[in-house]
C-alpha cells in the first residue's frame, strides 16, 4: 500500500503540488492524467522517490519515506522500484542484453533472459540501442524494469514517442505482464484513452487531484482509443 | 553564428598548454639568440664548453618543449571541436538544412584559435618577465653575462603565428567534421553508430563490469589524456627535483615543477570532466534505479587508474632518459659536471605525491557525479 498524506511541492514562487493526499493498493494499475503543467510528472516522482516533496509524507506500508536520507532513498530505489522513460536512456555503448542487466543485477536476477524473450527480443539481445526501432527500444526499457523484480513500477509518458501501433504493442506488453506479475504500475501519461486500461486514474489539475475514479472493466490495449 | 567567444574561452586546456610551450620557449629561444651574438666573446676553453652546453640545452629544450606541447595543443584542439561539434550536431545540422554552405558554418570556428591566442600572449609576456632571471640560472662558471633584448620576430614566431594556425586548423578539423549527412547532425547520430561492432560481449559478465570495461578500454581520447596528465606529473616533477640536485639553479627546477603540475592538473580536469559530462545521463539512469554513487564512481572512473599509472611510468622513464641524454651528452665536456644517476628517492616521493594528487582527483569528480541530479537529467531533449 502507498499512501500519499498532504504532498506539497514547489519549484521557486511555482507551488506545483497543493497538499496532494491519495493512496494505492498493491497490485494496482494506477493511470495519472492531466494538462501540461498539472503536477502530474512531480507527482510521479515525489511518490518515486526521485524527488522529495517540501511537506507531506509519503508511506510505502510502514516505511515512510519522504524522512529518508539520500542513502536510504538508493536503498529503497534499489529494492523497490523501477522505472520507464519516455526517452528511453539506454545506456548506448551497451547491448540489449547489457542494458538489461542493469535491472537485472540489482535484484540478483539471474533468468533476465527470459524477460528479454518474453518481449520478443531474444534474437537482438547483442544488438546497441541505435540498431533499435523506437518500439523495440522502449521494449528494451520495458525488460529492464521488469528484470529488477520492481514492487512497484513507475512509466512516464511510456508511449509518448512511438506510432500507435507500436504505441498499443508497447502497452500491450506492459499491462500483460503487470497482470501476470501483479506488481504496483504507476503510468503518467497526456493520453486519456489509457485511462481506460487502468484499474484506478487520477486526473491532475493546477497541483491538486481533481478526480479520482476506478474502472470497472480494464480494456486491452487494442480496445482503447488513440 | 552558433559559436560564440565564450565558446572559445572554455578551452582552458588549449590555452594553459599554449601558455607553457611559448612560456618556456621565449625566454630559452631568447637566450639563444642574445647568446648567439656574443659568441665571438668567448675565448676561454671551459667557458666555451659551457657555452656550447647552454646552448644545446636552449636548442633541445625549445625544440621538445615547443614540439611536444605544440602536438598536445593540437590534440587537445582537435578533441575540443569534435566533443563540441557532437555537442551541438542539432543547432549545426539546422544551419545546414537551412542551406548555409559547410564552409561557411567551419569559418566560424576561427573564433577558437583566439584561446591560443590568448595563452600564447600571456606565456609571451610571462617570458619575458622571467627572462632576466632565467638568464642568472643559466650564466653559470665562466660564461659572461648575457643582457635580455626584446626580439619581436618572436613575438610572430611564438604567438601571431601559432594562433593563425590553430585558427586555420579548427576551420580545417570543423569542416571535416561537418561532411556529415544533415540529418545525422540533427538526430544527433555520431559516427559511432555507424561502427558497431558485431563483437560479441562477455554474455556472463556483470552490468557493472562491462560499463567499467566499455568506458575504460572504449574512450581512446580520455585515456591519452589522463596518461599525458600523469605523465606531466611525473616526468616535470622528477626532472624538477633532479634539476635542483644537480645544482643548475633553482630557478629551473621550480619552473619545470610549477608547469609540470599545472599542465597534469589542467589535462586531468579536462579530460575527467568530458568524461564526468559525457556519462551524466547513463549515472543518472543508474541512480535512478538505485545503484550508489561507489559503483557508479567505480564504473565510469575506476578503469583509468590504469593509464594514470601508465603515465607515471612512462614519465619516469622518459625523464631518468632525458637526463641521462643531458648530463652525458649535451654536458659532457662541461667540467665538475656531477654524475647523474636514477633517483629512487625523488621517484617515490614523488610517486606518493602522484597518488594524493591523482585521488584528490577521482574524489572531486566522484563528489561530481555523486551530485548529478536525477529529474534534471532526465528531463533533458
Amino acid at each position: 500500500m502507498i499512501k500519499v498524506e498532504n504532498v506539497t511541492k514547489s519549484y521557486g514562487a511555482t507551488q506545483v503540488l497543493k497538499g496532494v493526499s491519495l493512496s494505492i493498493s498493491d497490485g494496482q494499475f494506477v493511470v495519472i492524467t492531466g494538462a501540461s503543467g498539472s503536477g502530474k510528472s512531480t507527482l510521479m516522482n515525489v511518490i518515486s522517490g526521485l524527488e522529495r516533496p517540501d511537506g507531506g509524507k509519503i508511506f510505502y506500508g510502514a516505511e515512510e519515506i519522504s524522512s529518508f536520507g539520500e542513502k536510504q532513498l538508493t536503498g529503497f530505489r534499489r529494492r523497490e522500484t523501477a522505472f520507464i522513460f519516455q526517452q528511453y536512456y539506454l545506456l548506448p555503448h551497451l547491448s540489449v542484453d547489457k542494458n538489461v542487466r542493469l535491472g537485472a543485477d540489482l535484484a540478483g536476477n539471474k533468468n533476465y533472459r527470459e524477460i528479454i524473450e518474453r518481449v520478443g527480443l531474444a534474437e537482438k539481445q547483442n544488438r546497441k540501442p541505435c540498431e533499435l526501432s523506437g518500439g523495440e527500444q522502449q521494449r528494451v526499457c520495458i525488460a529492464r524494469a521488469l528484470a529488477k523484480n520492481p514492487r512497484v513500477l513507475f512509466l512516464d509518458e511510456p508511449t509518448g514517442a512511438l506510432d500507435e501501433a507500436t504505441g498499443r504493442s508497447v502497452l500491450g506488453y506492459i499491462a500483460q505482464l503487470q497482470r501476470e506479475r501483479a506488481f504496483t504500475m504507476i503510468m503518467v501519461t497526456h493520453n486519456a484513452n489509457i485511462a481506460d486500461m487502468a484499474d484506478v486514474v487520477i486526473k491532475m489539475n493546477s497541483g491538486n487531484i481533481a478526480e479520482v475514479y476506478e474502472n470497472s472493466v480494464r480494456k486491452g490495449a487494442y480496445e482503447i482509443g488513440w | 553564428m552558433v559559436i560564440s567567444l565564450k565558446d572559445a574561452f572554455k578551452l582552458a586546456g588549449v590555452t594553459i598548454i599554449s601558455f607553457c610551450a611559448v612560456f618556456v620557449c621565449t625566454f630559452f629561444i631568447s637566450y639563444y639568440m642574445d647568446a648567439a651574438a656574443i659568441a665571438d666573446k668567448i675565448t676561454d676553453p671551459q667557458a666555451q664548453a659551457l657555452y656550447d652546453a647552454q646552448m644545446a640545452t636552449a636548442t633541445f629544450v625549445s625544440c621538445l618543449c615547443g614540439g611536444f606541447l605544440g602536438l598536445i595543443a593540437v590534440v587537445t584542439l582537435v578533441f575540443y571541436i569534435n566533443l563540441y561539434i557532437r555537442r551541438n550536431a542539432y543547432a549545426l545540422g539546422l544551419f545546414k538544412a537551412l542551406g548555409y554552405p559547410n564552409a561557411r558554418i567551419a569559418c566560424a570556428f576561427w573564433v577558437f584559435g583566439l584561446s591560443v591566442l590568448l595563452g600564447a600572449a600571456l606565456g609571451f609576456g610571462c617570458g619575458y618577465a622571467f627572462a632576466p632571471a632565467v638568464y642568472d640560472a643559466l650564466t653559470i662558471g665562466a660564461l659572461p653575462r648575457i643582457e635580455v633584448s626584446f626580439h619581436p620576430e618572436l613575438l610572430v614566431l611564438l604567438v601571431i603565428l601559432p594562433a593563425a594556425v590553430f585558427s586555420a586548423l579548427s576551420v580545417a578539423c570543423a569542416f571535416f567534421a561537418l561532411r556529415r549527412p544533415t540529418l545525422e547532425l540533427i538526430r544527433g547520430k555520431s559516427e559511432r553508430v555507424k561502427a558497431v561492432k558485431r563483437v560479441r560481449a562477455d554474455r556472463e559478465r556483470g552490468f557493472l563490469a562491462e560499463v567499467f570495461i566499455k568506458t575504460t578500454f572504449g574512450r581512446k581520447g580520455i585515456a591519452f589524456f589522463v596518461a599525458f596528465a600523469c605523465f606531466c606529473f611525473s616526468a616535470m616533477v622528477q626532472m624538477g627535483a633532479s634539476t635542483l640536485e644537480l645544482d643548475t639553479g633553482y630557478m629551473m627546477g621550480a619552473i619545470m615543477l610549477i608547469i609540470g603540475v599545472v599542465l597534469a592538473v589542467t589535462v586531468l580536469i579536462m579530460a575527467t570532466t568530458t568524461l564526468v559530462n559525457s556519462n551524466a545521463k547513463n549515472v543518472a539512469m543508474m541512480k535512478t534505479f538505485g545503484y550508489n554513487t561507489r559503483e557508479c564512481v567505480f564504473a565510469v572512473l575506476g578503469g583509468f587508474h590504469i593509464y594514470a599509472l601508465i603515465g607515471f611510468a612512462v614519465g619516469t622513464a622518459y625523464q631518468y632518459g632525458l637526463m641521462t641524454l643531458m648530463v652525458n651528452i649535451v654536458f659532457k665536456d662541461v667540467a665538475m659536471m656531477p654524475d647523474y644517476s636514477f633517483n629512487a628517492p625523488v621517484m617515490l616521493i614523488t610517486f606518493a605525491a602522484f597518488i594524493v594528487f591523482y585521488e584528490a582527483c577521482t574524489f572531486a569528480f566522484g563528489y561530481a557525479l555523486s551530485k548529478v541530479p536525477l529529474k534534471a537529467v532526465m528531463l533533458e531533449n
